[in-house]
């Protein structure tokens, strides 16, 4: 090879490393900062309370004697408000009056809310394709959109399936200038408890009383990106580790291969340390263009998808916030590069220039061993051609198999999540369909012909009344609810009684929940309602703050309370046909069970897809390693391959030798890989990512397939790639070597 | 009894280096060769001897000239055709024997039967070259545990697994005791027994013994 292909060569390493880590950094760091980016432009209010309308006198009295308040805002907010636009509609909008103040959200296009006017929210905006000029119609009234909003107090529609709309007071009929909504502005958001502490004491009188605090949406909007940016952070480090150790096996063999010129300078005078740094700057003249391409080719693969990502999340995209980080990213790739390429030459520059000159290799010769019974056709040649430098078939290996195991891992998740957008099994639940009936329709719907089972489905979201930060969520069956949702026991039992709750892991850890514990409630209509802990279950939904209780306590609190009917199928039952039994019920047509986010299709479709596109990446680091490795073994196998081409061996039978050492890297790798999916990184990422339920990232028989078939395909291709180089190489040359 | 020609070089040429350091070691070198006969080249070291070999055995390229091995034309083949000439037609025995490392002496002289189109009898040849050349009792053994004189004899039974017409050794005994020597010298003179055409380059007179013909490789033409 020459010295300008080895430096391509290298340089293509850096390069699809680099990628890899760009593509991380951005999604990683975008996500990381969005929230905080965006609450920070928007202004965002430290503590929201919700509460039954009340007169704005009586309401701005309690909360200006707040302690450690530093400002106040208040709104009127409207919700199942009409809200069209041509081509679009929907009846579940959300209007929010502002009645002057801090607005807590920021104006991205266009300008604030005046009177007959309106601002909408930014995710609406894109969704409908709106922009300010445009005219929106808001319960009849066709009003034009004055400017588009950020705030990142909830994620954006349609992600969250009702759309924000703010009007000024101004705007709307005086019976509507009355809050229910004030936004609390904080001297010190360190001490929020005091003020909520002292806001709940004093809220006598105030109905259905709520707060949410700027962490806990920081909380609740993080957890959805929580596990990517912990994988993207794990995958980029698995890119950089990989690329290290093939950059150093190639550094090493460039070493060797100047270990002449290395000996003649030491005997002119040259120190060991000017060698070293003469290396290292040759690689970092290789490393730092081909890093800066990649970080850059890498960020501006996942820009589009991760701006998405953060404009569903209502968050904000970084911009140049971003450069300083992927310029940290290409300081720490150029110091790997250079130290694996200064470290060989530090150990050949310490050798005397005497034992140097008389060619000593750069590591202390071995004999090279037997490989016992493999069988020595082609394929088993070039296998034992791999397996006689142990270390690096044991680092190829290593390497490969880490990106086996990641890439499998990136497929798992990403077909994860679209199972958890339509597979409610994969949550646990164990009903297909949900039909708006009353609960005494449970018997008819359960004669219907195809139905195995039918119960009526209570959910009300709650919060504790101890730590009003935490929202919950409660579920309620009557009877055993492991009919209908079964997810699996984390601690304690199932319960028995009216008195008890399982609770989710989430919940648990949140509130320190154990078996035996109180769980204490405070119910939308204002009332607590208390359980008995009787067990911890690992459950998807609602993060896993949710309880599973029996209805009647629920139903004493709150007699209206709603539900729907959780229907669960005969095997084979036909849809359809229960579809219809359903409507002579007089049910509107059922909709399916929905998993863990249903309505979240489109924001797990992207994430999917980021999924998708980082494992990718890695295999490209993993074909980049199996090409240097293959490399690396014909280059150091140069006089074997030249010899075979002697004997008549033609391009077919060089790749043979090749391919066979490429499989003994690969073979063992896939099965490393696939077994670190399966006991290491999928049980790892599982807990890391989503402690408080068993994400389901075993792999599948498809999943394995495909990493095989993947890494068959790479193999395949590296084999060629370094066949047809080793074919341009001399024979007589190659002979001289052996 | 006719003669049958199985190496027909004419006018070879082929240079080494560029502009005031270009040395041109074959310049005009011709050679015939016939079946059952076995032809010594004898020069001083860098003459150019082994250079004619490659030539010869198409691994290398001469700039002028031609060369046909058993009728098949070597010079302006492509490297697919030259690949299949060489399995088919050509052995090589290298001074330095070439043995590879990680298998087993019988497994090298295999390896050159495994490869694409050999005949099916290849490999039985190789099994049974492995016998006639007494190599039997260390054919499981890695060369490195092996003696000089049986490195170079299962190197021969590799080159003449694929039963070539034409065998090129270079230096064969030259990294061998005089015992070992003998011992190759004797085998490749039972191999021209058979019928194979033989070039021996060698810088040894002793070696020159056992062939029909020596020539002398001077100022890059073969003279006798």
């Amino acid at each position: 090879m020459t010295p300008r292909r080895r430096t391509l060569l290298a340089a293509a390493g850096v390069f699809a490393a680099s990628v890899v880590v760009g593509t991380g950094a951005t999604v990683g760091y975008g996500l990381a900062t969005g929230f905080d980016r965006a609450a920070e432009r928007a202004d965002l209010p430290d503590v929201i309370a919700r509460f039954d309308t009340e007169g704005r006198g009586r309401v701005d009295a309690r909360v200006r004697a707040l302690p450690n308040l530093a400002a106040r805002s208040y709104r009127r907010e409207v919700k199942q408000v009409p809200l069209a636009a041509p081509g679009h509609a929907t009846n579940r909008g959300i209007a929010q009056i502002v009645l002057g103040g801090r607005r807590g959200y920021a104006i991205t296009e266009g300008h604030d809310v005046r009177r007959r006017e309106v601002v909408i929210e930014r995710g609406l905006a894109r969704a409908w394709d709106l922009h300010p000029g445009d005219l929106l119609e808001i319960a009849g009234a066709r009003l034009p959109i004055a400017g588009i909003a950020l705030s990142p107090d909830n994620v954006a529609f349609p992600l969250t399936v009702t759309p924000r709309v703010y009007l000024d007071a101004a705007t709307v009929p005086p019976g509507f200038r009355d809050p229910n909504l004030a936004l609390l502005w904080l001297a010190d958001p360190g001490r929020a408890d005091i003020t909520l502490t002292q806001a709940r004491a004093t809220s006598f009188g105030i109905g259905h009383l709520e707060f949410i605090t700027r962490d806990g949406v920081r909380v609740l909007l993080g957890q959805a990106a929580g596990i990517v940016i912990s994988l993207l952070v794990a995958f980029s480090l698995v890119a950089l580790a990989a690329a290290g150790t093939m950059l150093a096996a190639s550094a090493h063999a460039d070493v060797q291969r100047r270990l002449p010129s290395f000996g003649v300078r030491r005997a002119l005078g040259f120190t060991p340390g000017a060698l070293v740094l003469a290396q290292a700057a040759a690689a970092a003249r290789v490393a730092v263009p081909a890093a800066a391409a990649g970080l850059a080719v890498g960020a501006l693969a996942v820009a589009g998808p991760t701006r998405n990502l953060l404009a569903q999340l209502n968050e904000e995209a970084p911009g140049v916030a971003l450069v300083p980080v992927l310029l940290a990213c290409l300081a720490g790739i150029s110091l790997l590069v250079c130290a694996a390429s200064a470290w060989p030459a530090w150990r050949a520059a310490r050798r005397p220039p005497a034992e140097v000159l008389r060619g000593a290799d750069l590591a202390p010769p071995r004999r090279r061993r037997g490989t016992g019974r493999l069988r020595a056709g082609l394929l088993g040649t070039g296998a034992r051609f791999a397996l006689a430098a142990r270390a690096r078939w044991a680092a190829s290996v290593a390497t490969v198999a880490m990106c086996a195991g990641v890439v499998g891992l990136m497929f798992a998740l990403a077909s994860l999540l679209v199972r958890l957008r339509d597979d409610p099994g994969t949550v646990g639940k164990r009903y297909e369909l949900v039909a708006r009936l009353p609960p005494e329709d449970a018997g008819a719907v359960r004669a219907i012909p195809g139905v195995a089972d039918a119960a009526p489905r209570y959910v009300t979201d709650a919060a504790d009344s101890f730590r009003l930060g935490e929202p919950l969520r409660l579920i309620a069956y009557p009877g055993d609810h492991t009919r209908f949702e079964a997810p699996p026991l984390a601690d304690g039992r199932r319960l028995r009684t009216d008195g008890e709750a399982e609770v989710g892991v989430g919940l648990a850890d949140a509130l320190g929940l154990r078996p035996g514990a109180t769980l204490a409630v405070q119910v939308p209509g204002g009332s607590e309602v208390r359980f008995r802990v009787s067990g911890v279950v690992r459950a998807l939904e609602n993060d896993g703050r949710l309880a599973y209780v029996r209805p009647a306590r629920l139903l004493a609190a709150d007699p209206v309370l709603g539900s729907e009917l959780a229907v669960r199928l005969s095997p084979g039952a036909d849809r359809d046909r229960v579809a219809d039994g359903l409507s002579r019920l007089g049910a509107p047509p059922p909709r399916p069970a929905g998993a863990a986010t249903t309505r979240d299709a489109g924001f797990l479709g992207v994430l999917a897809g980021v999924l998708r596109g980082v494992g990718l990446a890695v295999g490209l680091v993993c074909l980049y390693a199996l090409v240097q490795a293959l490399a690396m073994t014909a280059r150091e196998r140069r006089g074997a391959v030249a010899l075979l081409r002697a004997c008549g061996g033609g391009d077919g039978a060089v790749a043979a030798v090749l391919a066979g050492a490429a499989l003994a890297v690969v073979v063992p790798a896939a099965v490393a890989g696939i077994a670190l999916q399966r006991f290491v990184l999928g049980p790892l990422v599982s807990r890391w990512a989503a402690g408080f339920a068993d994400l389901p990232l075993n792999p599948g028989v498809g999943q394995v397939v495909l990493v095989a078939g993947g890494l068959a395909a790479l193999t395949a291709a590296a084999t060629a790639v370094v066949a047809r180089r080793a074919m341009r190489e001399s024979v007589v040359a190659g002979l001289r070597e052996e | 009894m006719p003669r049958v020609s199985v190496v027909e070089a004419r006018g070879l040429v082929k240079t080494f280096g560029e502009g005031r350091a270009a040395r041109r070691v074959l310049d005009g070198a011709d050679l015939d060769v016939g079946a059952g006969e076995i032809v010594a080249v004898l020069g001083r070291s860098g003459s150019g001897k082994s250079t004619l070999l490659h030539v010869l055995g198409g691994l290398d390229r001469p700039e002028a000239g031609t060369v046909r091995v058993a009728g098949e034309p070597v010079t302006g083949a492509t490297e697919r055709r030259l690949s299949d000439l060489r399995h088919r037609r050509i052995g090589f025995v290298f001074q330095f024997f070439h043995l590879l490392p990680e298998l087993s002496g019988e497994d090298n002289v295999l390896l050159a039967g495994r490869v694409r189109g050999a005949d099916a009898a290849a490999v039985a040849r190789g099994r049974e070259l492995v016998d006639r050349l007494g190599l039997r009792h260390v054919a499981d053994s890695l060369p490195h545990q092996l003696s000089g004189g049986e490195q170079q004899r299962f190197a021969i039974a590799r080159a003449l697994v694929n039963d070539p017409a034409l065998l090129l050794a270079d230096e064969p005994t030259g990294n061998l005791d005089a015992q070992a020597g003998r011992h190759v010298l004797a085998l490749l003179r039972g191999l021209a027994a058979d019928g194979r055409a033989i070039v021996l380059v060698t810088h040894e007179e002793g070696a020159a013994r056992i062939a029909h013909r020596v020539l002398r490789l001077e100022g890059g033409k073969l003279v006798g």
